[in-house]
């Protein structure tokens, strides 16, 4: 039994997490919870799906990537522009009206058809990634290096999407879309809305899936040896910086993968989401979670988006900056392995400590006794 | 003609405020193998005590005086940037050297912190502070004006430079500084105390930060965010002229800063984003490591 | 295809760090099927010799041949590592360098010969001939019950063991290693030796060392270097004789 805990713990712990997420829709079926929950829970699912991304580039390449969220908003902007010309019928929205255009552009045709639309949201960022990580990587730029580079990149694609307001909408993004199966707002549109969540929980016991198969294979161990040692791994034989251009892109594509969820449930996509300190937000999840388990990734998104959920209205707006970035830090400084870390390694140890301590004090007491 | 001298002219300001704060950043990675997000956030504090002083000022001294707190403010910010940055290193970064990627992690939990400070105190409204009366205003040669607050930065990251300069290559401490960045554990044995080495380091660094903070107050308004705004730039300063020697971190802050500021000129601000960034990939190409490395025999660090 | 009886040839090599001239004019061949050894003071540019041959140095001047057995020669100079390693040139590090959160036996898997593309990574396993090969190496150099731990936990000695293991998987061509006896006591030095003489027979073995004995046990053929250049060549009891060798390098301690 104990062996079973040890060996499947994380599978375990992930089909709770999915049981519990698939009977929400019916407690609010059953009127114990509202909406906007279900809602947001469906945007954790999205996030639990990034952050598996980001645990597979990090946790286990020991890439950092401070530009994640970049491919995330790519693949959002993909779905909602897609399911924005689904709700103008195909006519040329309002923002490119205002910003002068007369008819639909030709970078926005692909969207009027669904199909492609959902090839576009894995396409385009694969290529972003593909092209970018290929010419990095290649020239075996590593560590904190990449990380600079990966967070100008997200800083110059930002302010471009703000500068194509015509096709982008600047600032205010893409707004006013429903999901890709109607709207789901209001009691009447209860199945769809379930429907929705039902998709969204499948992706992510799919990515999940794809996840733990991948790092259970030598691929994984290769990940970690290239963490580890990663000229090593090159006098191993064999060619890292295609291994990191492979697992950057595949990283991309599901952080790309969770942003067409993420649209679906919030009904709009901004540039805020491509942004640096978004980015850094989902290695957070990643971090407080625990690294290089797959199962942290998606503990971390659910509990920090929760904690935010509850905490940040309000007076507790400013105080939940302070505890997030606290946290962040102490995590980092003393938990590396965060809560999955935590409770695997260092707490076992601390009990097997105590215990310890415990059989000497009783041995110096029963030798006490005897003297 | 004119306008390329004035865009030059601007391209080396912003070079001169980029170099301030790549100073420390290129010095604490060189000396610590630390990346500090936080950064950005001294130069945040930097000018907003460059606004605090203005308003102390203001409130105490009567008008013919107040223009001195400009120059009251350069020590100020120096000060506290000075004091957070060793509490700083005190606290956090001591405890994640060698952790490259850790650290830049850890700050950036710090630099939330510190971001949020700000907004609570200040509010989330930029604030303002008015050049000193003899800041305003510029000098016009042959079509061409030169704005004295800008005249006035470059001099005074010049001085910094030269200041920073005399520290690392002249005076024992720099002297003990490099030895500490060539080899941790042999100049441990020589007797140099590394640690205190390591907190002056780190706290100089953010100092100029600070500074930094001061000229960026002159040039616009501040809010929470104003140090991320520079700090991307410096960065990207510290990559491209690699670590360690002071002589990198100029070079690779005066092509970041005329870069941007060129292209940005000639087509847009967002333009010149992606094509600094461009130019910096198709540099790494040919040097991963930036214009100058220290070099080392071991096989993975 | 070659008949060629050198294995590798080392032409005129030099290499320069920022005006250092850390090797002049290097030249010398390795015979296919021996045990040679490069000796000599600190400094005096062994181990940026394997790198060179191993492609993480790159040279100033010169160039190497390699003349693999029933192949096509090829030269390796400007040839990547990955690409080197491969071909059938491993090598050992000076520091130990294992994947110290991985177990020793994916460590070896790792290190297999060939099964280097992404796919196969992902989608391969390691044949059951394989995994015996695996445990005949770990047999050999003493850690098949150590198989299922981390090589992070293993002591300094065993971590070298590892790394020469997971070379002779490998199954190379040539093998070179950096102080593979550093750190060991006398009676692991000897097996060292001994292990060596009989891979000798499967592929070529290249060596730095410092421990006289060790170079007496073992060696067919050394080289002396000396502040970046070749001091002498020949046998062992050649190498020993020599006046020069003895007031450079012997007579500083190196035998004992």
């Amino acid at each position: 039994m104990n062996k079973l805990i040890k060996k499947q713990g994380s599978n375990i712990c992930f089909g709770v997490i999915a049981v519990v997420l698939a009977v929400m829709p019916l407690l609010y079926s059953a009127g114990l919870m509202n909406s906007s929950t279900v809602l947001f829970l469906g945007k954790c699912t999205a996030f639990a799906i990034a952050a598996m991304g980001i645990d597979l580039i990090w946790g286990y390449t020991g890439i950092l990537s401070l530009g994640h969220g970049l491919y995330f908003a790519l693949g959002g902007y993909a779905m909602a522009m897609y399911l924005k010309l689904q709700s103008t019928g195909g006519k040329i929205t309002d923002f490119m009206h205002t910003g002068g255009l007369t008819e639909l552009p030709l970078a926005w045709k692909p969207f009027l058809n669904l199909p492609l639309s959902l090839i576009m949201v894995i396409v385009v960022p694969a290529a972003v990634s593909g092209v970018i990580g290929y010419f990095i990587f290649k020239s075996r730029v590593k560590g904190v290096y990449f990380s600079i580079i990966s967070q100008a990149l997200t800083w110059a694609a930002y302010s471009i999407f703000i500068a194509l307001s015509p096709y982008t909408n600047g600032n205010v993004g893409i707004t006013e879309i429903k999901s890709i199966f109607g709207s789901i707002k209001g009691e009447s549109n209860k199945s769809r809305m379930f429907l929705l969540f039902y998709v969204a929980l499948a992706v992510m016991i799919g990515v999940y899936a794809l996840c733990k198969f991948l790092v259970g294979r030598k691929f994984g161990k290769l990940l970690i040896a290239i963490r580890d040692g990663e000229n090593r791994t090159y006098f191993s034989g064999y060619k890292v910086s295609s291994y990191k251009t492979f697992v950057y892109v595949l990283s991309a594509v599901i952080a790309a993968v969770a942003g067409a969820v993420f649209v679906n449930f919030n009904g709009s996509i901004t540039p805020s989401q491509m942004t640096i300190s978004y980015s850094i937000t989902m290695v957070i999840w990643v971090a407080i979670g625990g690294r290089g388990t797959i199962i942290g990734a998606v503990i971390g998104a659910f509990l920090i988006n929760l904690c935010e959920y509850n905490l940040s209205s309000g007076a507790m707006v400013e105080i939940w900056q302070y505890i997030i970035g606290a946290v962040f830090c102490i995590t980092i400084l003393f938990f590396k392995g965060g809560i999955v870390g935590f409770v695997k390694d260092q707490l076992p140890e601390m009990i097997a400590s105590r215990k310890n301590k415990k059989a000497k004090t009783e041995k110096a007491s029963a030798e006490k006794v005897k003297a | 003609m004119a306008q390329f001298i004035s865009t030059l002219f601007n391209g080396l300001s912003l070079s001169s405020i980029i170099l301030l704060t790549s100073i420390g950043l290129a010095v604490t990675f060189g000396l610590m193998r630390v990346i500090n997000m936080a950064h950005g956030e001294f130069v945040m504090i930097g000018a907003y005590m460059t606004y605090v002083t203005q308003q102390i000022f203001a409130a105490v001294f009567p008008e013919s005086v107040r223009d001195i707190y400009y120059i009251v403010s350069i020590p100020v910010a120096f000060g506290t940037a000075f004091l957070l940055g060793s509490l700083l290193e005190r606290f956090v970064i001591q405890r994640l050297y060698g952790r490259e990627i850790d650290s830049l992690l850890a700050t950036w939990g710090i630099s939330l912190i510190l971001q949020q400070a700000a907004r609570s105190i200040f509010g989330t409204q930029g604030v303002n502070v008015t050049a000193p009366s003899f800041l305003q205003g510029g000098v016009t040669v042959g079509g061409c004006t030169f704005s004295y607050n800008r005249i006035f930065i470059m001099f005074m990251v010049l001085l910094c430079l030269f200041i920073v300069w005399i520290i690392m290559y002249k005076s024992n401490f720099g002297k003990q500084m490099r030895a500490v960045m060539q080899n941790r554990p042999m100049a441990q044995c020589m007797g140099i105390n590394s640690r205190k080495v390591d907190n002056i380091t780190f706290a100089l660094g953010s100092g100029l930060a600070g500074i930094a903070g001061c000229s960026v107050a002159l040039l616009g308004s501040i809010d929470s965010t104003v140090g991320q705004s520079y700090i991307v730039n410096s960065f990207m300063a510290v990559v491209l002229g690699g670590v360690g020697k002071l002589a990198g971190t100029v070079l690779g802050s005066t092509i970041i800063g005329s870069a941007s500021i060129f292209t940005e000129n000639y087509t847009s601000s967002t333009i010149a984003k992606a094509i600094v960034l461009l130019i910096v990939i198709v540099f790494l190409q040919k040097r991963p490591q930036g214009l100058f490395v220290i070099k080392s025999r071991s096989l993975d660090e | 295809m070659t008949s060629n009886e050198n294995v590798l040839e080392i032409k005129n090599i030099s290499v320069c760090f920022d005006g250092f001239y850390a090797l002049t004019d290097v030249r010398t061949n390795v015979k296919r099927h021996t045990i040679h050894f490069f000796i000599g003071p600190n400094g005096a540019g062994k181990t940026t010799l394997l790198d060179i041959i191993c492609a993480k140095t790159k040279p100033t001047a010169g160039n190497i041949m390699y003349y693999p057995e029933g192949r096509e020669p090829m030269r390796l100079t400007g040839m990547k590592e990955y690409k080197i390693v491969r071909e059938g040139i491993g090598r050992k590090f000076q520091v130990p360098s294992v994947f110290v959160n991985l177990t020793v036996l994916d460590n070896m898997i790792l290190s297999l010969k060939g099964h280097k593309g992404i796919m196969d990574s992902i989608f391969g396993k390691p044949s059951e001939e394989e995994l015996k090969s695996i445990d005949e190496v770990l047999e050999k150099v003493g850690l098949l019950d150590k198989k299922d731990v981390r090589a992070g936990s293993l002591a300094h000695g065993q971590k070298q063991w590892l790394e020469i293991g997971m070379q002779l998987v490998q199954k190379p061509e040539i093998i070179m290693l950096d102080e593979p006896a550093a750190g060991m006591g006398k009676p692991e030095t000897f097996r060292t030796g001994e292990i060596l003489k009989k891979i000798k027979d499967e592929c070529t073995v290249i060596v730095i060392e410092h421990d006289m004995d060790f170079v007496k046990q073992a060696a067919d053929t050394v080289t002396v270097l000396h502040e970046g250049k070749i001091l002498m060549e020949g046998d062992i009891n050649d190498v020993l004789a020599d006046k020069t060798v003895q007031s450079v390098y012997l007579g500083r301690g190196g035998e004992k």
